[in-house]
């Protein structure tokens, strides 16, 4: 890993130890590449109410001016959030996570994991994206290599 | 009475104009009074650029980021053109 990108990383690691935003939790890091954080939605949202949602990240050479790649993932007790955005294999659909799009070098794992939070509490219909089954079907190519359309700005 | 002075040690501290000392680089959250996490010496070899926007950044990082297709010039913190405010 890049002496840039593990710096940074490491800066944000000493911040979390200090505490983090509520509803967003540090799982554990195996190696610097790569975090799992856990996010809670805070409001009674009922989609989403006193339910915990894993994600994912993975850091490339060039974090932060390259998006880190963030997905949730199935674990116990963690399933994939219902959102018209969120594929049920865990990929998010999300302009800030899209080099190109919305990432911006000043956005940080936490940020990262505040906007996705945003994301679900806004949200009020428990569907998946069009497509999904065939889109899911599709898997095993990087996160990255996918272009995602922007055409909603309201979710 | 008369004081010869044989020898003194002079100190002095530094720090960019129109930052203070805990202000950091958003980029790569080392303080401006510090190096860019690619220099070893802080100061005049890793400098500060100041935007027309208003925001700082450490050259050497904000210069990886504009020159990125993906940046399209603009400002990380606020999305604006970035222009390299040269001072008053």
């Amino acid at each position: 890993m890049s002496t840039f990108a593990a710096k940074r990383l490491q800066k944000e690691m000493a911040k979390i130890h200090q505490g983090l935003a509520p509803g967003i939790f540090f799982v554990n890091s195996p190696n610097l590449q790569h975090w799992q954080m856990d996010i809670q939605v805070l409001d009674s949202n009922p989609l989403y109410a006193g339910k915990t949602f894993r994600l994912n990240f993975r850091f490339s050479n060039n974090y932060p001016i390259e998006a880190p790649e963030v997905t949730f993932i199935r674990a116990p007790d963690r399933e994939i959030p219902m959102h018209p955005h969120i594929y049920s294999n865990g990929i998010i659909c999300l302009d800030l996570l899209s080099s190109g799009n919305g990432w911006s070098p000043v956005q940080s794992v936490e940020s990262v994991c505040m906007s996705i939070q945003s994301m679900l509490t806004g949200n009020t219909k428990n569907e998946r994206p069009e497509g999904d089954e065939a889109f899911v079907l599709r898997e095993g190519r990087s996160v990255r290599d996918i272009r995602f359309v922007y055409d909603d700005p309201t979710v | 009475m008369k004081v010869k002075i044989k020898k003194y040690t002079a100190v002095a501290t530094w720090r960019w104009e129109n930052s203070t000392s805990d202000d950091v680089c958003g980029i790569c959250r080392v303080q401006f009074d510090g190096t860019c996490p690619n220099c070893r010496f802080p100061g005049d070899d890793c400098p500060l650029l100041n935007g027309k926007c208003g925001h700082s950044f450490h050259l050497h990082c904000v210069n990886d980021w504009i020159q990125t297709e993906s940046s399209r010039g603009l400002c990380p913190m606020c999305r604006q053109k970035f222009e390299f405010d040269s001072g008053p």
